[in-house]
């Protein structure tokens, strides 16, 4: 891939998504792009930003963010703070959750690994305190090739091996002819699904008591890590909290979104929804 | 150093997952078949066994039942590495005393993430 290319590329994911691309990932840029190539009859990466560019509002430059943006993950990654969340975090809001229910939002959430494993917690949990409330999980994604993986909740031979024990999985999926393994509709019927980039407004997601956009923001440029902070702390609810990955922060990108004092590692926003800004 | 114990009638599986558990920090012997298992075994219980399915002279299902019978034979971890990964045969193994249970094929990622579901790293 030449130099212009390259450039091109990484303008449109930073454009579209917030994402960096540095040079020495340019390596990852055809691996990501080369089944939107391939579908298109496209031979050169090149060819595709020709035709991105020729036609700006076409769906294929959405598509091609996506695909340059959107990382997999596993089950139960990060465990201990879905085990947090379950054990002790919602079962401290559940007393005072309007209409019984508590609503969870797994920002960037991949192909719902992250919903399922917190479905499974919840499923299993024997909490008292979770025993007259609703949780209600949604998981988004930029990318619509993984929100629809994740609407269909089948997951391969590999995916499955990892993260989660023999346990759960025969506990909670079931294998099809295929060979791939289908979540219960236990599960599933705990989970919603939306496509959604998190540089754009989320309040129509609505509000949430508990959001985790884990290991999303680090590869962003800071002004669309305010950005994206700024979005998600908006659609906190008063007492809500959020979880960040391992290493991620939210210290100096957003005013008025602060280290929860409440729930150990995470922020919550000390201030209206109204008065939240993005940090200069 | 934890011991592990690979039981498969493979010669490239044995090398294979030896290669990935030694990584892992295990000290790695390994067996064709349940009897060689058994036999080595009784000389000295490993703290893992990784035990295929379908072998001759005995195979693991077999091992795993006279193994649980055996003194310190419920000492041992037991992952099950088997193509025979429908819920049927899963279920058999876990009901017969197996940890945990690996659906061939596997890859470094996979003995890592099910070795840490038992404890064993």
């Amino acid at each position: 891939m030449d130099e212009t290319t390259f450039q091109d590329v990484a303008e449109l994911a930073l454009n579209g998504s917030g994402q960096l691309i540095p040079p020495s990932k340019s390596y990852l840029i055809e691996a990501r792009l080369a089944p939107i190539l391939r579908r298109e009859g496209l031979a050169e990466v090149s060819d595709l930003m020709g035709v991105i560019k020729a036609r700006p509002a076409s769906k294929l430059g959405t598509e091609a963010v996506a695909a340059l943006t959107s990382k997999t993950t596993g089950f139960f990654t990060g465990r201990e703070t879905l085990t947090r969340i379950v054990d002790h975090v919602l079962p401290m809001m559940a007393p005072t959750a309007a209409d019984n229910t508590l609503r969870v939002w797994c920002a960037g959430g991949a192909a719902g690994q992250e919903a399922c494993s917190l479905a499974i917690l919840l499923e299993e949990s024997d909490n008292e305190a979770l025993e007259d409330v609703r949780v209600e999980i949604l998981s988004t994604d930029i990318s619509e090739a993984m929100t629809s993986a994740a609407r269909a909740g089948q997951f391969g031979h590999f995916d499955v091996q990892k993260g989660l024990s023999i346990h759960r999985l025969l506990k909670h999926f079931s294998r099809l002819d295929t060979g791939d393994w289908q979540i219960s509709p236990k599960l599933a019927g705990r989970i919603a699904v939306r496509t959604h980039n998190l540089l754009k407004d989320a309040s129509g997601l609505g509000e949430f008591d508990v959001i985790l956009c884990r290991n999303v923001i680090s590869g962003m440029a800071r002004p669309m890590r305010s950005r994206v902070l700024l979005n998600i702390a908006r659609q906190l609810s008063d007492g809500g909290v959020l979880f960040l990955g391992e290493g991620e922060t939210a210290d100096g990108l957003v005013d008025g979104l602060k280290a929860s004092r409440d729930v150990r590692g995470a922020f919550a926003r000390d201030v209206e929804r109204s008065a939240l800004t993005a940090a200069a | 150093m934890k011991s592990c114990l690979i039981v498969d009638d493979s010669r490239v599986v044995r090398k294979v997952a030896g290669r990935i558990i030694h990584d892992l920090q295990f000290e790695v012997r390994e067996a064709g078949d349940g009897a060689e298992a058994m036999a080595l075994c009784r000389e000295k219980m490993p703290d893992a066994i990784l035990l295929d399915w379908n072998m001759p002279v005995m195979n693991g299902l077999d091992f795993l039942r006279a193994l649980r019978r055996e003194d310190g034979g419920s000492k041992p971890i037991v992952v099950f590495c088997s193509t025979e990964n429908d819920a049927e045969h899963i279920g058999e193994a876990m009901r017969s005393g197996a940890n945990e249970f690996i659906m061939k094929p596997f890859d470094a990622d996979i003995i890592h993430s099910k070795f840490a579901e038992v404890g064993l790293v």
